[in-house]
């Protein structure tokens, strides 16, 4: 009788030993399926969240005296608006959603506003990126109202307002943030440039850092290094909080969901070893008298470790399926933001299918052992 | 055939060292019949398993057709036990998810074929139970299924440990006579018993004591 059979027939006879094991595997391979789902949900949907924290890197030119810049809210020196493209295209920086833009305080009517001219993002890896929330894609002749500047000046969606005598559209009033933006009206980079006589220049590039590093690194030194070598006429000051928040929330995330997932894998390792151990305990006289008809070594070891194998195949699948829909259909109501981006992720059935097994079986290994280095004249003598 | 030369066997137990067997010295002819008779723990069963390669001894050797078994490798003796030795005992040890077939045909089922196997059990009154499994048989079923496992594979040597043990009168003598006849068609056979039942099938009698061979 072949190996496969035996191992399929003693499954089916003890039904709640295999059961119990097959549950186990599928618990493990259900919860790993299910983390990575939701974990790589958790992470989109912490990204999103945190990337809409805002900017947290503005450059700005050399010259720039702090003092002034954070009295004004902005630098008085200025640089040429080609010098963003500098960052098109650059691989392996740290630096992604650049956006130019020409900040100036100006009085329109009996209200002081400040005016941003902005343009669209640059992307230094070439991939294109959703824009950040604050990257408002403002067309030439129009403008988006922070909400005192909006009230202040009386505006509202489509309504118009008059700037240095130029007519803009109000593309959108926004709502109120509680920051620097609430008195601010954004404007195409052009049309502010022609407001304040300042074609072709810009007075600061806000960027996001990129978190490909060590999250536990101070990086201020990196991003000061690459910037001297893409803009030396420029330099780099990181908003420390709002980087620390957005790189702390990930980290956090990201262990958590390790931590909680080596955990489960291991007491469902620990669960598939022990009903392992009680299996050759239970089948001592068995493997007793396979040995007295002259069965070796490796063919008893094949009994336990295919057993667990065929068991670790059969959990793969039954765990992915059960991991995909229990994600599918928990999911969607923890992550509201990137609810859609949640699917079946197919490539982790070929890896379950792969390591389920050899999990299944090195759990087996140590009752494994046991059963091959039992003393067959021991159990025979005594049962 | 066989030949144990002066084989001890001792059990370290935390009482201290146990001799189970004591300088033994036997041998067996090819097709005797042989039932060594001793009481509880005078180490019949090791003597056994011993012969079949299944506990090597503390001194002495133990020898098949000249032989020496415990010079021989794991692997060969894997072999040996699969080709030329069949083993009987009194608790059966039939594997319980197996059919009555599937568990005689465990040895070397490829070389014996499913015939053989129908043939024997026939032979042996357990053409009906074939396809039962061990949970339903009788003690005397489940002894007979465990001596056909044992005979499946024409072996040159059986030994059967207590094989009457767990029987009826009746049952007890259904399977001395089959390894009667298994003995008349020129198998050697050693069985070990306490009680006197094979007495009158042994070509001859062998009386162990304290793992000694009495006189």
């Amino acid at each position: 009788m072949n190996t496969l059979s035996l191992i399929l027939k003693e499954i089916a006879h003890r039904k709640w030993n295999a059961l119990l094991a097959l549950l186990a595997i599928t618990a493990a391979v259900a919860l790993y399926v299910g983390f990575a789902m939701l974990g790589a949900a958790a992470e989109r949907e912490t990204v999103i969240l945190m990337r809409d924290l805002g900017y947290n890197l503005r450059i700005i030119p050399r010259e720039t005296d702090e003092t002034a810049f954070y009295e004004r809210g902005y630098a008085v020196d200025t640089i040429p608006q080609e010098y963003v493209r500098r960052f098109a295209g650059k691989q392996g920086i740290s630096y992604r959603h650049l956006r130019a833009s020409l900040k100036e305080r100006i009085r329109i009517g009996d209200a002081d506003v400040l005016l941003v001219g902005v343009t669209t993002e640059v992307h230094p890896a070439g991939a294109k990126e959703r824009p950040m929330a604050q990257a408002y894609d403002v067309p030439p002749g129009h403008v988006v109202a922070g909400f005192h500047a909006a009230r202040r000046l009386g505006l509202e969606d489509g309504a118009t307002v008059e700037i240095a005598g130029a007519s803009f559209v109000v593309d959108r009033c926004l709502l109120e943030s509680g920051t620097e933006e609430d008195v601010t009206l954004y404007g195409n980079l052009d049309d502010v440039q022609r407001i304040l006589g300042k074609e072709g220049r810009i007075n600061e590039i806000q960027a996001l850092e990129c978190l490909c590093v060590n999250p536990k690194v101070d990086t201020l030194d990196k991003l000061r290094a690459e910037l001297i070598a893409i803009m030396p006429e420029a330099k780099v000051i990181k908003m420390r909080d709002i980087a620390e928040a957005r790189q702390r929330q990930r980290f956090t995330t990201q262990s958590h969901l390790a931590v909680t997932l080596d955990a489960a894998i291991v007491g469902c390792g620990l669960w598939i070893a022990v009903l392992a151990l009680l299996n050759v305990r239970e089948r001592r006289c068995e493997i007793g008298i396979l040995r007295a008809l002259g069965y070796g070594s490796a063919r008893i070891a094949a009994l336990f470790l295919g057993k667990a194998a065929l068991l670790g195949a059969l959990g793969a699948c039954i765990g992915f399926a059960a991991g995909t829909l229990l994600s599918l259909r928990v999911g969607p109501g923890i992550f509201q933001v990137t609810a859609q981006a949640i699917v079946p992720m197919y490539g982790l059935l070929a890896q379950a299918v792969v390591v389920a097994p050899v999990f299944a079986a090195a759990c087996s290994v140590a009752p494994t052992a046991l059963a091959v280095t039992q003393d067959p004249a021991h159990v025979l003598r005594d049962a | 055939m066989i030949r144990l030369e002066n084989v001890t066997k001792t059990y370290r137990t935390r009482r201290g060292p146990v001799n189970a067997l004591d300088n033994v010295s036997i041998e067996v002819a090819r097709g005797e019949f042989v039932v060594v008779r001793g009481p509880s723990g005078c180490g019949k069963s090791t003597l056994l398993l011993m012969i079949g390669g299944m506990l090597r001894p503390s001194s002495g050797a133990v020898l098949l057709d000249d032989a020496d078994v415990y010079a021989l490798s794991q692997r060969e003796r894997n072999r040996l036990r699969a080709t030329r030795v069949g083993f009987v005992f009194q608790m059966f040890h039939l594997v319980p998810y197996l059919t009555v077939i599937e568990n005689v045909l465990l040895p070397n089922a490829r070389a014996v074929g499913r015939d053989r196997a129908l043939a024997l059990l026939e032979q042996l009154g357990l053409a009906d139970r074939a396809l039962h499994r061990p949970g339903e048989l009788s003690a005397g079923e489940k002894q007979r299924a465990a001596l056909a496992r044992a005979l499946i594979h024409r072996p040159a040597i059986v030994l059967a440990d207590e094989p009457t043990g767990n029987l009826d009168p009746e049952n007890a003598a259904g399977v001395f006579g089959h390894l009667a006849d298994y003995h008349k068609s020129g198998g050697t056979v050693v069985v070990v018993t306490h009680g006197g039942d094979g007495d009158v099938h042994a070509d001859r009698v062998i009386c162990l004591r304290a793992g000694c061979i009495e006189a």
